[in-house]
């Protein structure tokens, strides 16, 4: 037992020597950049916090949507645009070549249908998993994104969940403050697309609608060589003819700097620009299906290339999704779920306060034990503001960071002090290293177990691994050798 | 520490590695038992097996909640205090699920509803296999790795795989769902257990001394370190059961009785494998 003395009180020279380590001096810059980064303030009267909020203690919405569209390996002895050809007979589905052998179709068929159209194409499907490819999958996304933020929906995220093979099977959205009902119809509609072109000074007459649009293609340049973006779509029959009735109509053919086309997508103009002299030429002529609107060079022609084709599609997703999950939180019970999380916060933190009174009846051990302990929590929800939002999940990550934490500061407490005696400098030194030790191989062990759930893609469970791991690495490699170090300078005489 | 009066030195490791053995394979029967009878080794909630979960707190009694929603697939409805009802239903399509979620909304305001589709579950239940087998092994190389030693790090990897086995078992008894807060849990469970089962190995390994001073030093640290995680969850746990979350109730339950094994575990099997390797090896 370790008997206090008389007014323990920290001198200068043992402050001193606590500033000498870094790990104290960097505990300490951390303990002040989470204080920041968390923001604690009251705001109209009103507690809040820089403290991102996820799922369960947020109201919200999440949907989980899977994709009906498979990636599969394919083997044949035609080149594979012929056997590409062969098969977009066999199927009605969009398909891209998207490597060497590899397929996307952008439809959901059983493996065995598509073995048997395999088959029939001259070839032989070698390997099949539902989901499309990463760069599908971001399309997806920023669809999806655009469509959000265009509905002014305060916080939303778009997490596609790609599996080890690199195919994104899944794409998971959570809407802040929307309910159930308003999210699937915010996600599953679609925007009033059409096509018009100017009149006289402001006039503008309606050309063409958007469900004219048979297909969108990506970003490409005009020709090869040509620096410019743009983005190629198509028209069907009726809506080709539309348009080249309409464009010499206007007198977009015969001049067309003084009538410029303009697509609008929601009464708002998303696009504007002249007929190129060849098309209206052509136009004069025939109707054309096949158009190409640029958007200039470098960059940002190819980010405007990349609106442009979402607006095109007026938000319609390029491969068709089904909801395989979903989830709605109030905002009654996400408050309460904040609010119960707090106490039994606190509550956990005043009980482990009283075992290790009870163990080493030494305030002068007691505090820095507990204060390192909340210390590295404190540092992990300031670290958690910039890449991770708290989620039930993470709460009980926290409470994990919280159990082994304290249960390593009771290991280097134990193993450096005997008897409750700081032993000679080098002796202390060498217990200290040792206790390190202990820590390091059990920390290497969490972390590692943790990993596969912090790449996975399983959903909530993610979250908690990452604050785990992060919980981990910042107690062994600073708070608990700061702990270590500051231990040693309060009890020694 | 007054608390437990257990002498870590008063048994022989055949006796002290007895009890938990026929605890784990009591477990293992149990589970095995689940697993040949409804293919999961715990029954698994909505996160896994697919389905819709409803929370909310209503004065009606559950006669009357199964007559209002007789038009869906309701499988059961669970009731807790404060009038809190949890209600299950099976799989159903896409527009009578929109339907239904219409519908609980404009009655309940602060209802909370999930819903899983069946094979979504089912890659959910897959992919927590895979996640738990590949930690397991990773696990395995760094305590290997660490210890450089056979029956040591077999010891420390037998502790964590029985804590998790009983305490499985003892959900399935007491009832609580496999679901996606109570893997965490199961998980979480692997950290604390290794914690206790490195520092005893590091201590009877790597230190001076004689066997038994050290066996009992370690056992000295790492019972606090077991209660001050056992009074920190527990807190948890009397809070979440007064509020009643369940969620954050079912976490603290399955940690409660992770701690209580993990005690057993490391202090009967552990240390009872550990003495009798450095006896054979001829240490005192």
């Amino acid at each position: 037992m370790v008997r206090p003395e008389a007014g323990w009180k920290m001198n200068s020279s043992k402050l001193k020597a606590c500033l000498s380590h870094w790990q104290v001096i960097l505990m300490l810059i951390l303990i002040v950049g989470s204080v920041i980064a968390i923001g604690p303030r009251f705001e109209d009267g009103k507690f809040t916090t820089n403290l991102q909020y996820g799922l369960e203690l947020q109201e919200g919405t999440w949907l989980q949507m899977e994709f009906k569209a498979e990636i599969v390996g394919f083997e044949t002895d035609l080149s594979s645009d012929e056997f590409v050809t062969n098969l977009e007979k066999q199927l009605d589905a969009d398909i891209y070549l998207i490597e060497e052998r590899k397929l996307e179709i952008r439809s959901y068929y059983p493996r065995e249908t598509l073995e048997t159209a395999f088959t029939s194409a001259g070839g032989r499907l070698t390997s099949y998993e539902q989901g499309v490819s990463k760069q599908t999958a971001d399309d997806v996304k920023r669809i999806l994104e655009s469509k959000l933020n265009a509905l002014g929906t305060k916080d939303a995220r778009v997490n596609p969940l790609s599996s080890f093979s690199g195919v994104t099977h899944y794409i998971r959205v959570e809407l802040a403050g929307v309910s159930l009902a308003q999210a699937k119809e915010i996600v599953g509609k679609q925007g009033k697309f059409e096509i018009r072109i100017h009149t006289t000074g402001n006039e503008t007459e309606h050309i063409v609608y958007g469900d004219r649009i048979t297909s969108v293609g990506v970003p490409s340049h005009a020709d090869p060589g040509n620096p410019t973006w743009g983005v190629t779509f198509t028209l069907d029959e009726e809506g080709a003819s539309m348009f080249q009735k309409g464009a010499i109509a206007t007198g977009a053919t015969t001049n067309p700097e003084a009538h410029f086309l303009d697509m609008v997508l929601d009464e708002n103009v998303v696009y504007s620009a002249p007929l190129s002299s060849e098309l209206a030429a052509s136009l004069e002529r025939e109707p054309i299906r096949q158009l190409y609107a640029s958007t200039g060079p470098g960059n940002e022609g190819l980010e405007a290339a990349k609106n442009l084709e979402i607006h095109l599609r007026a938000g319609a997703l390029p491969v068709d999704v089904a909801v395989a999950g979903s989830g709605y939180v109030p905002a009654e019970l996400s408050d309460y779920f904040k609010l119960v999380c707090a106490i039994a916060f606190i509550v956990a933190a005043l009980a482990v306060g009283a075992v290790i009174y009870y163990r080493y009846r030494e305030p002068r051990i007691v505090l820095p034990m507990v204060g390192t302990n909340l210390s590295e929590i404190l540092i992990l929800l300031g670290i958690s503001t910039f890449i991770q939002q708290l989620d039930l999940a993470g709460i009980a990550a926290l409470i994990a960071v919280m159990g082994t934490g304290i249960d390593q500061l009771v290991i280097i407490t134990d193993e450096v002090l005997h008897e409750g005696k700081v032993p000679s400098p080098s002796l202390y030194k060498k217990r200290l290293t040792r206790a390190l030790g202990i820590i390091l191989v059990s920390a290497a062990t969490v972390i590692i177990a943790m990993v596969p759930l912090a790449l996975m893609d399983l959903s909530s469970l993610r979250g908690f691994a990452i604050i785990t791991i992060l919980g981990v690495i910042i107690g062994v490699g600073i708070t608990r050798p700061a702990y270590g170090e500051v231990i040693k300078e309060i009890l020694s005489k | 520490m007054g608390l437990i009066n257990y002498d870590v030195n008063k048994y022989s490791p055949r006796q002290m590695v007895m009890i938990p053995m026929i605890i784990l394979i009591i477990s293992l029967a149990i589970l095995g038992y689940n697993y040949a009878t409804t293919g999961m080794p715990v029954r698994p909630g909505i996160d896994f097996s697919g389905g819709t979960a409803v929370t909310l707190f209503s004065t009606d009694t559950p006669e009357q909640l199964k007559a209002a929603f007789s038009g869906y697939p309701l499988l059961s409805v669970g009731e807790g205090v404060n009038n809190g009802k949890y209600l299950r239903f099976g799989p159903m399509d896409d527009a009578n699920l929109q339907a239904l979620a219409t519908s609980i909304t404009a009655q309940y305001p602060d209802a909370k509803i999930d819903q899983i589709g069946a094979s979504f579950g089912q890659t959910l239940q897959q992919q927590a296999l895979i996640a738990l087998i590949i930690s397991f092994i990773g696990m395995t190389i760094v305590v290997f790795l660490a210890f450089r030693s056979f029956v040591p790090s077999a010891a420390v990897i037998v502790c964590a795989f029985a804590d998790i086995v009983m305490t499985a078992a003892a959900m399935s008894i007491i009832g609580i769902e496999l679901s996606l807060p109570t893997t965490a849990a199961l998980l979480m469970l692997i950290g604390y257990s290794v914690d206790s089962d490195i520092l005893l190995t590091m201590r009877v390994l790597k230190r001076q001394g004689k066997l038994a001073e050290k066996l009992s030093g370690a056992f000295k640290t790492g019972i606090i370190m077991t209660t001050t995680t056992f009074a920190a969850v527990a807190a948890m746990w009397a809070v979440a059961f007064a509020a009643q979350i369940t969620v954050i109730w079912e976490i603290a339950t399955v940690l409660l009785f992770g701690l209580i094994f993990d005690i057993m575990n490391t202090w009967l099997t552990n240390a009872g494998i550990i003495k009798w390797f450095v006896l054979k090896r001829g240490g005192k």
